[in-house]
């Protein structure tokens, strides 16, 4: 009992010093953002001289925050509910599908993971265009095409764990597949759901490329304004630091809940 | 039989058409342009292989494709022992296990564009100024040079990616099942053998998902190498998805811009896919 | 609990999906423009004038009733070539956008509108048009404004080091001048005399290489736009120029960045000299306005043969998209027209925008900053040497002749192996 103690001593004592080795990026983005811009390049390291917060008003203002918050709130959300909803769908039916033509299927998302989204990105304007489909409901349908492999990857994974007898027995209860997938497996995914959140919607909410090239100045998200900080010569660190704290904290406490879920989730689904 | 099939499209078909639409009909189409003299705007000329014997002979994209790989493998391995560390330390149902798990991930939250600039500062400037102090010489000059690029490169990808795969692995750890390490524990299993023969088979899928996320990540990253280095010195730290960037962008050559995509690609593809292939086989073994 | 926390969260987004996807399809929302009048799109680069040309464009709009302009900026630094080809290969052109020199020009060619019968074309100054005249006597783009580079000091420490800035004219005179500040480093209380950002290609292979290559060319864009090679006659000078400021600079420079070179170490007084252009000014200002107003002053770059010459050049151009509705080009020229040539545009040019004017008819003695005043002077008295860089191979400038130059720093490669294989590359892309 006693070594175990110590055992977690030792732990915790480990994971403090790597968290201070992790936060500290992050004392040097918030303790700038308070400082004046000419602080910012005399007194890297430091404390503010002058606490102000006035960086944090004019990248307040210059954000347009609440519509720019808006915006990203809109596409953020709409674009990991699609992802959750038609992924867990598609991991689900290709972990129990054993035909080779599922195999393929699995292999071809897969292997759309890799390939470099340049590579793609004036060939995919253009055909959009075309269809007079950049706007916002287009760069949600760019992110579900984008974000569908990673997402149904997890699933997949996730479904090995998942026992194809209760699939049999709800049949046998008279479920159809339809039923089946939502009452009884989809929850039992909910931790690896709460991941496949956490992942698409940091990626969407921080994407910079693709939204400049589709969405227009009104539906303009947080990073496309966050750019204005940075221009052909200068780089308004002042600004786009204080731009960036107050984007980031809506994320942080979403995280901080939603990881919860993650073990809460598992701890009642444990009937495995 | 046909019911279930029925139900397979059913299930399938959102997804299936957002990925063909977004990414391979685009694909396709750069595949078919890298074989003219496509602007962007309009081709003009069919040019056959021309882009793929130039591509050969391009010592630019042999060493981007050859740094990508040093910094690919370095990074998978590193990310991972790390990332599973991570998730390991914060299963252990410690006090301040959710503070923990928040600060490892908080890298993530921040677009790489911007966590490149950070670590630019912090290797050039606090790197020097604690060298200076310390008189610790290998701190200072930081990425002026290729070898100490190609580090700071690993370092600010490890130190961002490894919360990311961690959550991942935290995913899979929480899901074995207490009982089994606790009847491993009472056969007086030691916990190094307790990871072995109980947790890592059954958090096997995690790892073929890891690895072939780091795997993935590696190839693709492009906003970190440009903030960090810009590819610099003298291109020495440009990976390959920079190098098509710059072929695109500033050499406007966007068609062979293409045809470095497509054996980019069929490379990563090749070398990605065996690993998921055998990754798989071993899970089913174990 | 937590089964309701998930699923009511799907219900909501689907719901708001419904929602937002109708009113995304029930209007574009950009168009806002009422019965008659016409629209006219502008997509540009410079971040650091927008809120400025917003404002430009509003007082337009007030004065032209009949003219709606819609103004996207983008921001990032180095995206707009991107997203300018973006938008073209969706179909969603531009009205007015902006074009770098020869290439793009080429590039957008079906695209670009002859502007020689505007009034701001006739007032350009000369050899302003050179990048975007065409030998049928069209011209494809009108001047942003003029830029130029040299060596920045600091006034205040060159006097405590007793040295004249203005006398320096020769190569000879300026390693002397270095050699002087340097031996009184620790009075003087800098780091070094000169900060060298050989981590930015465009610092080394546009504006350093410019200023010793421009003469290949006879200072003609034009004209290094059409060559096959380029002979660098000028390379000794050259490697001598980049030697000089590597052995006095800062180390390493390999990492120095522009941010470093100008906001944390020449602003704050580390060191003495830097090699920059007019556009840093706003940039120091922001630092310590008192030091920029008083505190600094230009000299040119010696180049054996052209001492007292200073680069001075048209770093973009306006261009009006020829497919456009024969309406919105007039429009898209009269909004040109009125910016540079009324009263309130170029009032607005020289004390908003802060630009040199690259056209006829300003009031200098208004510009606005000492960096810009002592360009301008250059300019008139045609004292200058070409901004051919953007007339080199895509790319080359700064991809390969920059590249190379960080490549010989470095010790990677002789310097005649750098500029042997700056100037294959440069022949194999004119091939």
């Amino acid at each position: 009992m006693k070594q175990k103690k110590r055992n977690r001593l030792i732990l915790t004592i480990t994971g403090i010093f790597l968290t201070l080795l992790w936060i500290s990026p992050f004392y040097l983005m918030f303790t700038n953002a308070f400082k004046m811009k000419s602080d910012i390049f005399t007194n890297i390291i430091g404390l503010p001289k002058e606490w102000t917060f006035e960086n944090f008003q004019q990248a307040f203002i210059d954000l347009d925050f609440v519509n720019s918050f808006m915006n990203s709130v809109i596409v953020s959300v709409l674009s990991v509910g699609l992802l959750i909803i038609f992924s867990s769908m598609a991991g689900y039916a290709l972990a129990r599908n054993t035909s080779k033509l599922s195999g393929v299927i699995f292999l071809i998302f897969v292997a759309a993971m890799l390939i470099p989204f340049q590579s793609v990105m004036i060939p995919l304007v253009s055909i959009f265009g075309q269809a007079d489909m950049l706007n916002r409901s287009g760069l949600i349908f760019m992110y579900l095409g984008f974000g569908a492999s990673l997402s149904i990857f997890l699933y997949h994974g996730a479904m090995t764990g998942i026992s194809k007898s209760l699939d049999e027995a709800a049949i046998i209860d008279g479920a159809n597949r339809w039923q089946l997938f939502w009452k009884i497996i989809f929850p039992m995914l909910k931790p690896i759901s709460v991941t496949v959140m956490i992942l698409n919607l940091i990626w969407i909410w921080n994407d910079y490329l693709l939204p400049s090239l589709v969405l227009n100045a009104e539906e303009a998200t947080i990073p496309l304004k966050m750019f204005f900080f940075f221009g052909q010569y200068t780089k308004q660190w002042h600004l786009a630091l204080a731009g960036l704290a107050i984007a980031v904290i809506p994320v942080i406490i979403i995280y901080f809940f939603a990881q919860k879920h993650i073990i809460k989730g598992v701890s009642e689904g444990a009937v495995k | 039989m046909k019911n279930k099939s029925l139900s397979f499209w059913l299930f399938m078909t959102p997804t299936l058409v957002a990925l063909a639409l977004v990414v391979f009909v685009p694909f396709v189409y750069g595949f078919i342009y890298s074989f003219s003299d496509w602007n962007g705007l309009h081709a003009t000329e069919f040019l056959g292989l021309d882009h793929y014997v130039n591509l050969i002979q391009s010592e630019n994209f042999l060493s981007a494709i050859w740094f990508t790989i040093k910094f690919a493998v370095v990074s998978i391995v590193l990310v991972n022992v790390i990332g599973l560390g991570l998730a390991l330390l914060v299963t252990q149902h410690l006090k301040v296990s959710n503070l923990f798990r928040t600060v490892f991930f908080m890298p993530n939250l921040i677009g790489g564009l911007i966590l490149g600039f950070i670590w630019q500062f912090i290797f050039v400037s606090a790197f020097d100024s604690a060298g200076r102090l310390l008189g610790w010489e290998f701190l200072q000059g930081w990425l002026a040079d290729p070898t100490t690029g190609f580090w700071g490169l690993v370092i600010l990808n490890a130190w961002q990616y490894s919360g990311y795969i961690m959550i991942i692995y935290i995913a899979y750890l929480e899901a074995v099942p207490k009982e089994l390490i606790e009847a491993a524990d009472i056969d007086g299993a030691n916990p190094f053998q307790r990871f072995w023969k109980v947790t890592f088979p059954l958090v096997a899928p995690a790892f073929t998902i890891s690895m072939f996320l780091t795997l993935s990540n590696a190839f693709k990253m492009y906003d970190q190498n440009l903030a960090l280095t810009g590819g610099g010195p003298f291109k020495s730290t440009e990976m390959i998805a920079m190098d098509i960037y710059n072929t695109a962008f500033s050499e406007n050559n966007m068609a062979f811009a293409q045809a470095k995509a497509v054996v980019f690609f069929i490379l990563v593809a090749a070398v990605a896919l065996t690993q998921v292939y055998y990754n798989k086989k071993r899970e089913v073994d174990l | 609990m937590n089964k309701s926390f998930l699923k009511k969260g799907f219900i909501a987004s689907m719901l708001t999906g419904v929602l937002v996807l109708g009113a995304c399809s029930s209007g574009d929302g950009n168009d806002e423009a009422a019965d008659g009048q016409t629209v006219v799109d502008i997509f540009q680069f410079k971040v650091e004038f927008k809120d400025q040309f917003e404002q430009i464009v509003q007082d337009f709009e007030e004065e032209n009733p009949d003219i709606k302009i819609n103004v996207q900026t983008v921001g990032g630094g180095n995206d707009y070539g991107a997203a300018l080809k973006s938008s073209f290969a969706a179909g969603n052109e531009p009205d007015i956008f902006n074009v770098g020199g020869p290439s793009d020009v080429d590039e957008y060619r079906d695209y670009l509108a002859d502007l020689s019968d505007t009034e701001a074309a006739s007032q350009a100054l000369e050899g302003t048009l050179d990048g975007v005249e065409q030998q049928n006597g069209e011209i494809l783009g009108l001047p942003y404004n003029q830029e130029g580079y040299g060596y920045i000091y600091n006034k205040e420490i060159f006097e405590q080091a007793g040295v004249d800035a203005e006398s320096i004219s020769t190569y000879e005179d300026l390693e002397e001048a270095f050699a002087t500040i340097d031996s009184q480093k620790e009075e003087l209380g800098i780091d070094a005399v000169i900060a060298l950002p050989a981590k930015e290609l465009w610092v080394m292979g546009n504006h350093l290489g410019n200023t010793f290559f421009a003469s290949d060319f006879d200072n003609s864009i034009v004209e290094a736009y059409e060559a096959d090679t380029i002979p660098l006659e000028r390379s000794q000078e050259l490697k001598r120029m980049l030697d000089l400021q590597n052995e006095y600079s800062v180390q390493p420079v390999l990492s120095l960045d522009y941010s470093q070179q100008v906001e944390q170490l020449f602003s704050t007084g580390r060191v003495a000299v830097i090699q920059q252009g007019n556009w840093v000014y706003p940039t120091i200002e922001q630092m310590d306005a008192e030091f920029a107003e008083n505190n600094i002053g230009m000299i040119p770059i010696p180049v054996d043969g052209l001492e007292g010459h200073l680069p001075v050049g048209v770093p973009n151009y306006w261009g009006v998209n020829k497919q456009s509705d024969e309406e919105v080009q007039e429009a898209a020229k009269q909004f040109l027209d009125w910016m540079y040539t009324s009263d309130t545009g170029k009032d607005f040019v020289l004390n908003e925008f802060k630009f040199i004017p690259a056209y006829d008819g300003y009031d200098e003695e208004q510009i606005a900053d000492p960096l810009s005043k002592e360009v301008y002077k250059y300019s008139q008295e045609g004292n200058t040497i070409g901004w051919v860089f953007l007339g080199t191979p895509n790319g080359w400038q700064e991809h390969v002749l920059g590249a190379e130059m960080q490549r010989y720093l470095s010790g990677d490669a002789s310097w005649d192996e750098a500029m042997e294989s700056a100037i294959s590359q440069w022949e194999s892309a004119r091939k």
